[in-house]
């Protein structure tokens, strides 16, 4: 792991660990988890866990396989109890306040389930029945904004994955929640469906003034939509990650390069102070060092003047794929 | 009170768009109509039976058709609860803004109605079949004898649906409810002529043995057995209630 990285963790974990809302425009969190805890028998299944999401943002949930993102969102929903700490929807807590916590989420846990033998307009109606403002004229509103329309009279045990994924997420946002919680939204769908379900959730986020909050084990799938991604594993916060336009800030380019003389040519470099050597590849007879764009033509000089050869120069795109799997330690089940 | 009769009416239309719903109910009919037929062509004492209403009133209770109608209620609704867990619909139902009490109050409610609406198809099947058969009509003493052996049936049936919508609730497996419930429909023709069995549930549940065979242990009566039964049908929903507030939904 390089310094930039390390440190850029270490902000991030002390931001969280302060209990100070970090406040957003001034607004209080639409979510905030405030040491969430979930222990069963002796196995602490979520430890400790601290995060907020503001109005705007959509958020991922990310971890390999077991890291707890169900159980976290289980205690997020209300679905089970909370061993220790607190889930706040909009300033409620969700566990002394449930109905007027729940009423701001719209959520799909795990699968999205439904009474097969009705008809999705049927499901819908039995979710609208649970709120107490849901009109004709919203249900016909979520399904325009799902495409839902031709399927809407056949029987749910006739759906195909993908469409009852719009369903789920159709319910969800009936009551025109403040927060949506997707536990796994593309599980199953073809890339073809995750393309479009990233579209959607993206049009349905600023179409609807909502926070979103994804969970996903593949980074991949998510960030490309996701403002912001915070990282657990066995329970625990691991890293939290602004996602901007271009690449993160701070990360200086990280450049590989193919030499003759390998030895000269990191003597050469290290003694440039523009220049950080990161990593030394015998076998292709390769450089790793990071250094901004402006200071590569005095590299390259520098390099000639000491008459190494130079038969290569390449940016090492590290993608946030990897850089989970570094943070997460490969791609082990816990 | 909006809120409730619009989760009641979920609940009845879980129960109903299922295309299953139609045949406790139509069995039900045909065993009546069926009954009354077998009894007309080969019963010595048909002569008795001069009206329906008789009729009515001896068939309605735990020891002619009340026996099916509770049979048939508890399959019917024994899957209110377990269901919802097996489909994975139980997470939709519970992450809305409606208290786990208000949906468990809703579906027993919905079970009650289920017990009832099968009570009045008993009835009104052997009134039909019965009316073809012995004659139509009866006096208002007879009517009121009616009601009260509907009554008893409809008591009977709902003892056992209580206790297997508890079952339903405890163990989330609607085979479990299904099988606990109709075997302990069994029970009650069973009697052990020890003190302390006047307290258990069984002999109590068939209100109508007062006016037929007399109470099943020496001292029972029909007061007796109502608050017996009511005490055991508190508790059943009180454990239900309990514990399908309080359970982890994973
Ligand atoms: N009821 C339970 N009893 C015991 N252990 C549990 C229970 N529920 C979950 N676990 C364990 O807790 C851990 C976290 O599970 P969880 O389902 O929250 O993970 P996840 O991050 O959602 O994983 P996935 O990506 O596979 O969905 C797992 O190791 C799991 O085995
Ligand atoms: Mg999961």
């Amino acid at each position: 792991m390089n310094a930039a990285q390390s440190n850029k963790m270490s902000q991030s974990n002390q931001s969280n660990q302060s209990n100070q809302p970090r406040q957003v425009g001034g607004a209080e969190p639409v979510l905030r988890l405030q040491n969430v805890t979930k222990r069963i028998g002796r196995k602490t299944i979520v430890d400790k866990l601290s995060f907020d999401v503001h109005t705007g943002e959509i958020v991922g949930l990310l971890g390999p396989n077991g890291a707890g993102k169900t159980t976290a969102i289980r205690m997020m929903t209300g679905l089970i109890g909370i061993s220790e700490g607190d889930v706040q929807i909009a300033g409620r807590s969700i566990q002394k306040h449930f109905k007027e916590a729940i009423v701001h989420v719209g959520g799909i846990i795990e699968n999205p389930e439904f009474y097969p033998y009705m008809s999705g307009y049927d499901n819908l109606k039995q979710a609208a029945r649970m709120t107490d403002s849901v009109t004709e004229q919203r249900i016909m509103e979520v399904i325009t904004l799902l495409g839902l329309q031709e399927a809407l009279h056949k029987k749910v045990k006739a759906y195909s994955l993908g469409m009852r994924q719009r369903l789920g997420i159709a319910q969800a946002l009936l009551d025109r929640p403040k927060l949506l919680i997707l536990d796994e939204p593309t599980n199953g769908l073809d890339p073809a469906g995750i393309r479009e379900m990233r579209d959607y959730l993206k049009k349905i986020a600023q179409a609807e003034g909502m926070a979103i909050l994804v969970s996903s084990h593949l980074l991949s799938e998510v960030e490309q939509m996701c403002t912001r991604v915070v990282v657990i594993q066995n329970g625990r916060f691991v890293t939290e990650q602004h996602i901007g336009e271009q690449g993160r800030v701070g990360a200086l380019p990280e450049l590989q390069i193919r030499v003759d003389k390998l030895e000269t040519a990191r003597q050469v470099l290290e003694a440039l102070e523009t220049v950080q050597v990161t990593e030394v590849r015998e076998s292709k007879s390769e450089l790793i060092c990071q250094t901004e764009d402006r200071e590569v033509p005095a590299l390259i000089d520098a390099l000639r003047h000491a008459d190494v050869a130079v038969y290569r120069i390449s940016e090492t795109k590290k993608t946030l794929e990897d850089e989970f799997l570094q943070w997460t330690g490969g791609n082990q089940i816990a | 009170m909006r809120n409730m009769t619009r989760l009641i009416q979920n609940e009845w239309l879980k129960l109903t768009k299922k295309r299953s719903f139609w045949i406790p109910p139509l069995m039900l009919a045909v065993i009546g109509a069926g009954v009354t037929f077998m009894l007309y062509k080969f019963s010595t004492n048909v002569a008795e039976m001069d009206s329906v209403t008789v009729y009515l009133a001896g068939m309605l209770n735990a020891s002619g058709l009340g026996q099916f109608v509770a049979i048939l209620s508890i399959i019917g609704t024994a899957g209110m609860i377990a269901q919802e867990y097996a489909q994975g619909t139980i997470k939709f139902l519970l992450i809305r803004s409606r208290s786990r009490g208000q949906i468990f109050v809703s579906k027993y409610i919905v079970a009650v109605f289920y017990t009832l609406m099968m009570t009045l198809i008993a009835g009104a099947a052997l009134y039909v079949s019965g009316g073809i058969a012995f004659g139509f009509g009866g006096t208002a003493a007879e009517w009121l004898n009616v009601l009260q052996q509907g009554a008893y049936g409809f008591v009977y049936a709902l003892v056992y649906v209580t206790l297997t919508f508890m079952v339903g609730a405890l163990t989330r497996s609607t085979g479990v409810a299904i099988g606990i419930g109709l075997a302990s429909t069994m029970f009650s023709g069973i009697v052990i002529f020890r003190e302390f069995y006047k307290y258990v549930l069984f002999p109590n549940a068939d209100l109508s043995v007062y006016g037929t065979m007399g109470p099943p242990i020496p001292g029972m009566t029909v007061g007796f057995s109502l608050i017996v039964l009511a005490a055991y049908m508190a508790l059943f929903i009180a454990a239900g209630y309990t514990v399908f507030r309080r359970r982890d939904v994973a």
